[in-house]
């Protein structure tokens, strides 16, 4: 797994690439908390390298997407992989989380 | 010794440098020793001989004197008969080295009347005697010493000869012409001889010494040996005889060198002394040669004796040496061998054996130090290690009995209702780690209702097991008081939201099955969807509800759906654990291998095919290491009257 954060327009850019499961969960989660403290930050998530994810990852995109609303921002998820969709349609997370085909898409919405 | 002993391998390495260093010390030695002898050899030679021919030069230089003082005295006839023997017996008296002395007239030269007349004086014993030589019986115009002479007009030297009238002694004669003036015209006068004993000769040059058998020897003008050690070649032999006799062609070159006066070192071998060098120089006045023989064996005798001492010291040495190693060595690397030992009790356990005494050696000191750091170490070691263990004993014990509590929270025993015909059941749960967090239920709910669930943590292990036994007890208090499995999924989900503040949630799936109508009441809460299984059908999966899962918001609406089972329909629940399966490429068993493998075995029993479905994960993952809790349960409903065939 690799996490690379980058500036975006109004907030971060986060890519993640490979897997998140149950031995690299806490890596993911200490990578990005340092953006849970901002307040109204603007969070897109790239995930079309994110090749597989577990519950445990679930729970830490649940966390994310909690902490971020708290702060009055928001997170933007986009370029799933079909089976990490199939994932989060299964598990009804999509209907949680604002999730875009692309980019620009998500910058746009 | 051993010879793997490290003691003996540097001793060998120290003898073999010393033996090589001293080899090459003694060769050095030796070389220069060897050289230097013969330099010196070879000056003392030279040395020797030119004094010896100093010494003879000075014995017959005065003989020489003699006849050229009475030349002139001849040159007039002052003296009368008396007074020349009386001369000449004086002149004999006052030279030591003078035997006796002639002077030989020519004819009718000392008196008109006297045809010959030869006045000679010799020695007789202590007394000086004289008398004439002529006799007609020894006509002396006819000899050598006087015709030679009086023919070249110069002075000769005699071969050596043996006296007959001085009692055997070898003897040699100079003799000088002598003049007159007659008529203004200067004519032969005689011959003025002097008589030289050789013993003189041979005391001088026997008396160089040479080692033991190194000598010198005199040789005429014809190569006749005038001194020698062995007194029988004296006159007998010369040179050249002794060459040819001894088959030694350079002693004859030497012979030639002798007698056209060189001098000249060389090397010869000789019968009696073996290699040997002659170093010969000319006697000036005589025309003679003086050799001197200094023998190889003896020249190089005191090296050899100085040899043989060296060695003997060098064993001496040698042997201290091995010894004084050999107890130094054992001294300094004894404490090895006991540290080896050392080490094996270390390794046995006991930590706490002694270090040897090392003394004041620097890298057994060090030793010493690595040892007791290493067994202080190690002490530290197995204890961290006794404790560790032991704590590590205690949580897997713990984590044993929390998985017998975990085991026992969900119904094991199968077939669960044998009172109730309509229902087939089977479930399994193979928990990756000791304790996890995926669940499944099932319990009847008044006469005619099955109520199951089936459940997935998010995450694995202790936490996930905490959460998974809080849900399944829920799931059975809920389901008490509610209806509908919305409302139960519903309760679960409004009660397990509270304080998450970890924002654990579990996938949830539970239905309620009215056994008479076949009429299946469900609710998915983000739960992998079952499979629909009709003998007539391809199998089917459940639809999407969209339903999140429960424990993320308090509020959320879940619904009901409702389908109606046909008899011998079939619900295979699971969990992620088997879609998600891992085979050593990451590669995922997947949805459409289980829909296969379900696909397959459809009309089997329960059991049979939860195990047939576990059997096609097994193979696909083949012995990879199992990541996620794995389960399963299958129901089969016969419908209202039964199967008696299967259960």
């Amino acid at each position: 797994m690799k996490i690379t954060i980058g500036k975006a327009d109004e907030g971060y850019l986060v890519e993640i690439d490979g897997r998140i499961d149950t031995t690299n969960y806490n890596e993911f989660e200490g990578n990005i908390a340092h953006l849970y403290n901002e307040k109204g930050v603007m969070i897109y998530l790239d995930c079309s390298g994110l090749d597989y994810i577990s519950s445990s990852g679930l729970r830490i995109f649940l966390t994310l997407q909690k902490k971020v609303k708290v702060q009055g921002g928001i997170l933007k998820i986009f370029g799933m992989q079909p089976q990490i969709k199939e994932i989060f349609d299964i598990s009804g997370f999509s209907s949680i989380f604002a999730i875009f085909p692309d980019y620009s898409t998500a910058k746009e919405a | 010794m051993n010879r793997n002993r490290l003691s003996f391998k540097i001793i060998v390495r120290v003898l073999l440098f010393c033996f090589i260093l001293g080899g090459s010390v003694f060769t050095i030695y030796y070389l220069f020793a060897r050289e230097t002898i013969e330099r010196e050899s070879r000056e003392n030679a030279i040395h020797l001989a030119e004094s010896a021919v100093y010494k003879i030069e000075e014995i017959i230089s005065p003989a020489e004197m003699i006849p050229d003082n009475l030349a002139w005295i001849m040159e007039t006839n002052a003296l009368s008969q008396d007074s020349i023997y009386a001369f000449l017996e004086q002149l004999v008296r006052n030279n030591d080295a003078v035997f006796a002395s002639a002077i030989a007239f020519e004819p009718h030269m000392f008196s008109k009347e006297q045809y010959a007349f030869a006045p000679y004086a010799y020695r007789s014993g202590e007394e000086i005697r004289s008398h004439d030589l002529w006799s007609p019986a020894y006509n002396y115009f006819i000899m050598d010493w006087y015709q030679i002479p009086a023919l070249l007009k110069k002075p000769y030297w005699s071969e050596p000869y043996y006296d007959e009238g001085g009692g055997g002694v070898l003897m040699t004669t100079y003799s000088a012409p002598f003049y007159r003036n007659i008529n203004n015209s200067r004519v032969l006068g005689g011959i003025i001889t002097i008589d030289i004993s050789l013993e003189f000769l041979t005391e001088i040059v026997n008396s160089v010494k040479i080692f033991d058998t190194g000598y010198a020897f005199l040789i005429s003008g014809n190569g006749v040996y005038v001194t020698h050690p062995d007194a029988s070649r004296i006159m007998n032999q010369t040179i050249f005889t002794y060459a040819k006799e001894i088959d030694e062609p350079r002693l004859r070159e030497i012979g030639r060198d002798m007698i056209s006066g060189k001098s000249k070192l060389s090397k010869v071998t000789l019968k009696e002394l073996g290699d040997v060098w002659i170093y010969h120089t000319e006697i000036p006045s005589s025309k003679w040669s003086l050799g001197v023989v200094y023998p190889h064996r003896e020249m190089y005798a005191g090296l050899r004796n100085l040899n043989i001492m060296i060695f003997l010291l060098s064993i001496v040495a040698l042997t201290v040496l091995i010894i004084a190693t050999v107890r130094i060595i054992n001294k300094q690397i004894g404490p090895l061998t006991k540290f080896a030992h050392t080490a094996r009790n270390i390794a046995g356990g006991n930590f706490d054996t002694e270090l040897p005494a090392v003394g004041d050696n620097y890298e057994m000191m060090e030793l010493h130090d690595s040892f007791r750091f290493m067994q202080e170490e190690l002490s530290k070691y197995i204890a961290d290690l006794k404790e560790t263990t032991s704590a590590k004993e205690k949580i897997e014990s713990e984590l044993r009995i929390a998985r017998g509590i975990q085991t026992d929270m969900i119904p094991h025993i199968f077939p669960p209702f044998p009172n109730l015909p309509e229902i087939g059941l089977y479930a399994s749960l193979e928990s990756a780690m000791e304790v996890g967090g995926d669940l499944y239920d099932f319990f009847p709910i008044g006469d005619d209702h099955l109520c199951f669930a089936i459940g997935d943590v998010s995450g694995k292990g202790v936490p996930a097991s905490l959460f998974m036994a809080v849900t399944i007890t829920l799931i059975r208090s809920m389901s008490e008081k509610n209806r509908s499995a919305a409302q139960i999924v519903q309760s679960v989900n409004k009660t397990l939201t509270i304080n998450n503040e970890s924002n654990m949630f579990v996938t949830l799936f539970v239905g309620i099955l009215n056994l008479r109508t076949g009429e299946l009441q469900y609710c998915n809460a983000g739960h992998n969807p079952p499979v629909w299984l009709n003998k007539d059908k391809e199998p089917q999966m459940f639809g999407n509800t969209k339903a999140i899962p429960v424990g993320i918001f308090e509020v959320f609406d879940y619904r009901d759906e409702t389908v109606r089972l046909d008899p011998s329909d079939q619900i295979f629940l699971y969990t992620d654990g088997v879609t998600e399966a891992e085979d050593v490429n990451k590669n995922l068993f997947g949805e459409d291998a289980l829909i296969h493998a379900l696909a397959e075995n459809r009309e089997k029993s329960s059991k049979e095919l939860t195990d047939r479905v576990k059997q096609s994960v097994k193979d696909f993952v083949n012995g990879h290491m199992q990541s996620d809790d794995i389960t399963m349960m299958c129901i089969t409903y016969w419908g209202e009257n039964g199967n008696n065939e299967k259960k």
